[in-house]
């Protein structure tokens, strides 16, 4: 195997691992074509596994003979490895530093994952788009699945189904898609059954310096309003940054061809920006000065919670326009694959019951950003640890979980799953035996075939033992629209995520653990009255039968 | 009655606007001696709706046309508004509200006037004498006695009758010591920690002066608590000063502790902010929490300005200085500032809720605030007389009790099976230290309550909490006795804004207090449950 040759010293004994929260470790290091083991060989709990691909960076020092090596992982984790021996030392960081940056996708390790759990349900075809229509098409007929994209040649970063309304035939969605940036013209992405309003999404319109129009688009658009109705274009840039767009040959809507629209600028921040706020927020986290000014201004200065703030206000308007005017919503930024899905998808969560469910959730990420084609593989890249200034890493995805935390934490009862759950989808988003993140888009998707070489995510988590973990035991289904506050004292720091190998969570877990102790106890003691009961008044009605004669 | 005069509009028609989430209240106003009252019209079938006037820290009026707003400011940080029609009548009943919410009179305030249905008077006044705690530090050592030297309060005005002092010092010698420290404050016990054997005590500042005096019997009491721990204990002086400030207090004859004189003892300066900079801190951050519609940097930056968190940290970070003394260490600890009645009860209060498991239960934490606040001398009436609304220069102002409780909280969030008082117990007492119909938090010291026998004439809010129907309310669901010391992470990521109490009447209703009245519910469900499994098998 063509690893071998990137590993020069497979095994070294005698390394120390300090990691957070545990006590330091001897034992001996293997390093694999995927993994970095350390095992101390007397008890199978002390082992570290780490996926190479969890490795955002690494710095040596050597002291003497002695080197250490500080791994920083794309989780946030920090962890120190002592190695004896300066030769050793090196060989091994050089290893991780070419197998943590591999190029090729096909080497990744959910090509060679072989799982050691039943698979009962292939998460691959959980959530298939015509499933997800059919929970539409009982409530209207205005919209059609369209298969124009089957060979993905008008929209690369669209999945091959896509739901358009039923007036706009597949030729003028072609039209439609010369028009918009990257092929990404507008498709359904929500319905809302209460009053048939829908958001859409889309790329922003090429219209130019020269106002560029096209007729298939306005129609197209125009279709998906009821007579009479007015709509809103939420566009996610600021209007400064719209019109510079058209520069270089993007743009926004013009209010003269879209008679019936109303255009609201938001302003929610893209790429290197989100990037630079996380490297500064988790900076300051890990910031040991003890001083509570240094720490407040270093959490300003990231701009972190302002991010979280302006996502968020975006989707409330989005879910605002929907539920309280009754009138339906276009979202799009430049690409359309970022801030787009962002506000579009917790729009949903705020109006949607069944997105708030494990099995709801799990299909808006699928239906929302793999198929929507956020580019994972480019955005998850890295994290906040790495120093190399890329053009295309992002937190994104990072900012919409924390966003639905938000909401989480304000409506405790409101969600069908846990913390846990959206901690478990960060982590494998950067680094996963799984194949679900891999790829920027289904068309990637399916020429590395990952359907038949690597395992789905969600055939993992779907297991009943894992969802067990991910269950939020405060649960009770609320079909109401829930509205999240934005004002600043209501939003923030989600302290699972960034303070997680910081602070040791061991009370709070504990806590958390008595609160589903009771909740199942009490389940137990129903049961159990229940049963009772029903005992007794079998025994009232035989002593009646029994008196009676 | 001498309110009537102050009184000048009996009753008014008004509404009531309570909040952001509650609908208004429409009906008859009314100002009584002690309350403004709101009864609803017939068609209503709302309750009254009664607020202590003692409650409200400042008042705005606007008149507009033929009818007048009323912006209501409360102690507990609640804002009101009240559309009154008639201008006279808006007018009238500003001013009797603003001139009976001022009233400085002890003895008209309204705990001498509230006869709660199934209260007897006198009853829970005497649940935490300090004989009581005595009785709990004698079982676990003799190196201790009970004194009655400040019987009739000539020593120290501020201390309660019986202080616990050590076996081998008399009560001459405590007379002179006392006259050597600032207000009479001579160094007493607080705590015993039986773990390790080590006392906590807190004094005042020694009045050594710029000819830096030097008083034996002080230093012989010094010498005696150590004796009276361990052979060869140490000791260490937390001054809530910094060094700086302890060396200025001399030119105005306070001071600090002379090396060469207490052998044995440390000096540590960790300086707590006190006073007008602790209450502009809290003006400073309620102003900010006030305003929902500000972006997050600038509400990010005001909670930085305002540095109320930074005095949480100081105040937690120097009672786990203190707690670690005593329990890794084993060294005695005296804690003591200036005055010895602010600062330095926060200090003494938080590191025995870290050490002692039985102060974090709720008759232990009551007691803890009985012994260490109110008998302690903390001066309630003077800090508490305004909150973070009132306009008038603060004088005594300073919210230091609300500190403490802010830290409580900050180990309840750190540690939530540890208390078995959840944020409600914090938050009443909040409410009773700043507007109470109890008598507990009057005056500023045991002399004074003598003086103006609240004791007999008014209710003991503890006996109103332990009769409270919403008991529920005040606990944690979740407490399980962890007999070990909780140590508090102090780093500031670790620190919080205390929601539950600084944006409670802000931000919307459904949050944590939701999930905690769910756990509740299936709580008390399964008490009922459990006690009904009995006879239902028999």
């Amino acid at each position: 195997m063509e690893f071998a040759e990137l590993i020069k010293t497979p095994r070294v004994d005698n390394v120390v691992l300090h990691r957070p929260f545990y006590p330091a470790v001897e034992g001996t290091l293997c390093l694999t074509g995927h993994h970095l083991i350390l095992s101390s060989r007397q008890d199978n709990t002390e082992e570290l596994w780490l996926l190479h691909s969890n490795i955002d960076a690494i710095d040596k020092r050597f002291v003497g003979s002695l080197g250490t090596i500080i791994i920083k992982c794309k989780d946030f984790r920090i962890i120190q490895l002592d190695i004896p021996g300066m030769e050793e030392c090196l060989n091994i960081a050089s290893s991780i530093e070419a197998l943590s940056t591999l190029d090729s996708v096909t080497l990744m390790y959910p090509f060679f994952y072989r799982p050691m759990f039943e698979v009962i349900e292939d998460g691959w075809h959980s959530f298939l788009p015509e499933q997800e229509f059919e929970l539409y098409s009982s409530a209207t007929s205005e919209w059609r699945l369209s298969y124009v994209n089957k060979e993905f040649a008008v929209c690369p970063s669209y999945p091959p189904i896509v739901i358009v309304p039923k007036s706009i035939d597949d030729e003028a969605l072609r039209k439609v898609a010369t028009f918009r940036h990257g092929g990404r013209f507008p498709v359904l992405s929500y319905y809302h059954k209460k009053n048939g309003m829908v958001i859409m999404r889309s790329g922003q319109p090429l219209t130019g310096t020269n106002g560029r129009r096209c007729k298939e688009d306005e129609k197209l658009i125009n279709a998906t309003l009821r007579a009479g109705k007015r709509g809103y274009i939420i566009d996610t840039r600021s209007l400064n940054v719209a019109q510079q767009a058209r520069a270089k040959g993007g743009g926004f809507e013009q209010e003269a061809h879209y008679p019936q629209w109303r255009r609201i600028h938001k302003s929610i921040e893209r790429y290197h920006i989100l990037q630079d706020s996380l490297i500064k927020l988790v900076e300051a986290c890990n910031d040991q000065t003890h001083n509570m000014d240094r720490w407040l201004s270093k959490l300003e200065a990231s701009n972190w919670l302002t991010h979280v703030k302006e996502i968020l206000t975006t989707a409330c308007l989005a879910a605002q326009c929907i539920d309280r005017e009754g009138a339906s919503v276009l979202i799009h930024g430049a690409e359309g694959t970022d801030s787009t899905l962002q506000a579009a998808s917790l729009a949903q969560i705020i109006l949607e019951p069944r997105s708030r469910t494990v099995r709801g959730f799990e299909a808006l990420i699928e239906r929302e950003w793999l198929q929507a084609g956020h580019p994972f593989q480019q955005r998850c890249a890295q994290s906040a640890y790495c120093n190399s200034k890329q053009k295309w890493e992002a937190p994104v995805f990072l900012l919409f979980l924390d966003c639905v935390w938000q909401i989480l934490r304000q409506f405790p009862c409101s969600f069908e799953f846990n913390e846990h759950f959206l901690i478990m989808l960060f982590e494998h988003a950067y680094a996963s035996q799984f194949g679900t993140f891999l790829g920027n888009n289904e068309s990637e998707r399916c020429k590395l075939k990952l359907q038949q070489k690597t395992m789905s995510l969600w055939s993992w988590v779907n297991r009943p033992s894992e969802l067990s973990k991910f269950a939020n035991p405060l649960f009770e289904a609320n079909n109401l629209v829930i509205w999240p506050s934005v004002a600043p004292q209501s939003l923030q720091l989600w302290e699972g995520i960034f303070l997680r190998w910081n602070r040791s969570s061991k009370y709070v877990d504990e806590a958390y653990e008595e609160m589903v102790n009771i909740i199942e106890y009490n389940r137990e003691l129903q049961a159990k009255v229940n049963i009772l009961r029903r005992q007794l008044a079998e025994l009232e009605t035989e002593d009646g039968l029994r008196e009676s004669p | 009655m001498e309110f009537s005069e102050l009184i000048r509009t009996g009753r008014a028609q008004a509404e009531l606007l309570p909040g952001p989430e509650e609908p208004p209240l429409r009906g008859t106003l009314c100002v009584t001696g002690h309350h403004l009252l709101l009864s609803p019209g017939p068609p209503s079938t709302a309750d009254l709706w009664l607020l202590l006037l003692r409650s409200v820290d400042s008042i705005e009026k606007r008149v507009a046309g033929d009818s007048g707003t009323i912006t209501l400011r409360c102690k507990d940080l609640r804002v009101l508004q009240l559309d009154i029609e008639g201008v006279e009548a808006t007018l009238d009943i500003a001013r009797s509200i603003e001139a009976l919410s001022s009233l400085e009179s002890v003895i008209t305030s309204f705990p001498f006037f509230y006869r709660p249905k199934g209260l007897r008077l006198g009853d829970a006044w005497h649940f935490h004498p300090p004989e009581c705690y005595y009785k709990r530090v004698a079982r676990e050592t003799n190196a201790w006695r009970l004194s009655e030297v400040n019987q009739d309060f000539s020593l120290c005005p501020s201390y309660p009758r019986a202080v616990i002092v050590p076996r081998a010092v008399d009560d001459d010698a405590l007379a002179r010591s006392a006259r050597f420290r600032q207000g009479g404050r001579f160094p007493v016990l607080c705590y015993h920690h039986a773990p390790s054997g080590t006392v906590l005590l807190r004094s005042s500042q020694p009045l050594t002066g710029p000819q830096k005096r030097r008083c034996a019997e002080d230093e012989d009491l010094l010498r005696a608590v150590l004796a009276g721990a361990h052979p060869g204990a140490r000791g260490f002086i937390v001054d809530t000063r910094s060094a700086q400030a302890a060396k200025q207090a001399r030119m105005t004859g306070g001071g600090t502790e002379a090396k060469a004189a207490y052998p044995g003892w440390k000096r540590l300066h960790r300086p707590l902010e006190r006073g007008r900079a602790l209450q502009e801190s809290f003006v400073r951050l309620v102003e900010a929490c006030g305003d929902p519609e500000q972006s997050m940097d600038r509400w990010l930056s005001r909670l930085e300005g305002c540095r109320w968190l930074a005095h949480v940290k100081e105040a937690l970070s120097t009672a786990c200085l203190a707690a670690q003394g005593m329990e890794r260490e084993g060294a005695c600890i005296l804690v003591h500032g200036a005055e010895g009645r602010d600062s330095t009860l926060l200090v003494t209060s938080l590191a025995q809720l870290i050490l002692d498991p039985l102060s974090r239960t709720i008759t232990g934490f009551q007691e803890l605030v009985e012994r260490e606040w109110i008998q302690a001398g903390h001066p309630f009436q003077l800090r508490c007389a305004h909150s973070a609304f009132s306009h008038a220069r603060p004088k005594h102002e300073a919210p230091t009790f609300l500190l403490f409780l802010d830290c409580v909280w900050q180990l309840g969030r750190q540690f939530p099976l540890s208390l078995e008082f959840g944020e409600g117990l914090l938050l009443a007492l909040f409410e009773h230290a700043y507007a109470s119909p109890f008598g507990t938090f009057l005056c500023n010291s045991e002399k004074e309550r003598c003086l103006c026998e609240v004791r007999t004439r008014t209710h003991s809010l503890w006996s109103g909490l332990n009769h409270l129907k919403e008991q529920r309310k005040l606990r944690n669901p979740l407490y399980v006795l962890n007999p070990l010391a909780i140590w508090p992470s102090v780093e500031p990521q670790s620190l919080r804004l205390w929601q539950g109490l600084f944006l409670r009447w802000t931000r919307p209703p459904e949050s944590s207090e939701v999930a905690w009245e769910k756990v509740w519910q299936i709580v008390t469900e399964r008490e009922k449950t459990e006690g009904s499994q009995p006879t239902a098998s028999t």
